[in-house]
């Protein structure tokens, strides 16, 4: 009985060597990613991908797995109605199919797409209001020891109708090793330089440039909570030796009539200190302005102050006041 | 050695009888699920926007939903929730459920919203998932029951 614990100990040390060997020697190769530096507002676009697999099975014996690809576009492109996903590789050229919300990533207990934001994130971005969406190849292929191949994958979509300047993700993976945090070798990932879209609707969405005052999520209305972010790193104000910093926030109707106001500088309205020179309160607008049921806000204007109220700064820097626009298209 | 073998028959054949008698036994025992029920008074304890927690950013002291034994719920003032004031509720599946369908006092349609009801730290918790505006932004409510019961 002793003899054979003694021999299970050894296989099982054999089994997790043989495990660490395998996937300290076989996976994918660094994704590099082929973006164009801009498109127009609707333009259908495409993003390649590049990578390869790189098999080293020890002890011989095939690894059969289906391609992973992923893309984090902003949300506003609605990406997912419009996206598709191709590749071509010397084991023979597919499409792919977006892996369904109901489909769990098993490490995380999340669906793909959220498995994805969550551990790869938004990269470069400043601002969250990113999507990830994973594609799954529709066959599965086998690959036996060094059949190192390349392969491409071609996203494409519609850049949607705003005008904005972003990093987009990318993300190459294999279906059977799923999204473990401590894997390295199975899930490539990369952020793309600036992409900017032109010729669209409104002011430019700046995702990647720090910005004076931002507002989260970017897309919202006025029974979501949103997040009012004061960036003082971003360059000097009166506000600078400031030691608390408050809001000063008007509401306004459809038709532009104020609805309230509120610039008195209380707890309600005071600014938390998140470091790194950055500000920021969190506000569900229709409690905070108290209104009533058939009451809506279409806009907000604001400006940051002092605790007297009576230093001010408003919208990059000037007299004018910040604004942000309640919508969801 | 012989004794042990001999001996050994009779004591297989009544370790047999006993897990024979055993699962007769356990399957005796009722299976059916029990129905679910989300009576009481719930404190939303942990809020996340779109996968971000704001639990600590906000002050969740007011955040308090009623579900009523009479099959109302009410909503406290200050909460951010999909629908304010009163109404009736149920669950899609008393058994399995999947969502509670909220019928506003108000006369507008029903909401449903995800739910889930696991026991964490031997405590129900409810989970609601909703979008309180746009529907690109999910929250969700895990909440305690304030009023003791598990």
């Amino acid at each position: 009985m002793k003899k054979n614990t003694h021999y299970s100990t050894y296989i099982y040390w054999a089994m997790g060597f043989f495990l660490a060997l395998f996937l300290a020697q076989c996976g994918l190769k660094a994704i590099s990613v082929v973006v164009p530096k801009s498109a127009k507002a609707n333009e259908r676009v495409t993003f390649t991908m590049k990578c390869g697999a790189e098999p080293r099975i020890q002890g011989g014996g095939n690894y059969s797995t289906q391609l992973l690809a992923g893309i984090m576009v902003p949300k506003g492109w609605n990406a997912r109605k419009n996206l598709t996903m191709s590749f071509t590789s010397p084991k023979g050229n597919g499409t792919m199919r977006i892996i369904p919300d109901s489909e769990l990533e098993p490490v995380s207990g999340l669906s793909w797409h959220q498995a994805a934001k969550k551990m790869f994130g938004i990269g470069p971005n400043l601002v969250d209001d990113m999507e990830w969406i994973v594609f799954r190849s529709t066959q599965a292929y086998s690959f036996v020891n060094n059949e190192d191949i390349d392969f491409t994958v071609k996203a494409e979509c519609n850049v949607g109708a705003e005008n904005m300047l972003l990093s987009l993700g990318f993300y190459i993976g294999s279906s059977i090793e799923n999204l473990r945090p401590e894997d390295t070798d199975y899930k490539k990932f990369t952020f793309s330089n600036a992409f900017e879209v032109t010729d669209g609707e409104g002011d430019l969405i700046d995702f990647i440039n720090p910005q004076l005052g931002t507002v989260q999520p970017v897309k919202s209305l006025d029974n979501d909570i949103i997040t009012l972010t004061f960036d003082a790193g971003v360059t000097n104000t009166v506000l600078d030796q400031e030691a608390a910093i408050y809001l000063h926030v008007k509401a306004m109707d459809a038709s532009g009539k104020l609805i309230a106001e509120i610039k008195k500088q209380t707890a309600d309205t005071k600014l938390s200190d998140i470091g790194g020179k950055k500000y920021r309160i969190d506000i569900w607008p229709r409690g905070f302005f108290k209104l009533d049921k058939d009451v809506h806000i279409a806009r907000l204007e604001y400006f940051y102050s002092d605790v007297t109220g009576t230093k001010s700064v408003g919208y990059g820097n000037t007299d004018a006041p910040f604004k942000y626009t309640f919508r969801c298209d | 050695m012989k004794i042990y073998k001999i001996l050994s028959w009779p004591l297989m054949l009544a370790l047999c009888w006993a897990i024979n008698s055993c699962k007769d036994e356990l399957g005796n025992i009722p299976t059916e699920e029990s129905e679910k029920d989300i009576t009481g008074k719930w404190q939303v304890t942990q809020l996340t926007r779109n996968g971000e927690d704001l639990s600590k950013r906000l002050t969740l002291d007011n955040f308090k939903i009623d579900f009523n034994a009479d099959g109302t719920y009410t909503i406290a003032d200050n909460l951010p929730f999909v629908v304010s004031g009163s109404g009736k509720y149920r669950l899609d599946d008393p058994q399995y459920p999947f969502s509670v369908v909220l019928s506003p006092a108000e006369g507008k349609a029903d909401i449903v919203l995800k739910f889930q009801f696991p026991v964490v730290k031997g405590k129900r918790q409810l989970s609601l998932v909703m979008s309180l505006g746009c529907s690109s932004n999910t929250y969700q409510y895990n909440c305690e029951r304030l009023n003791g019961g598990i």
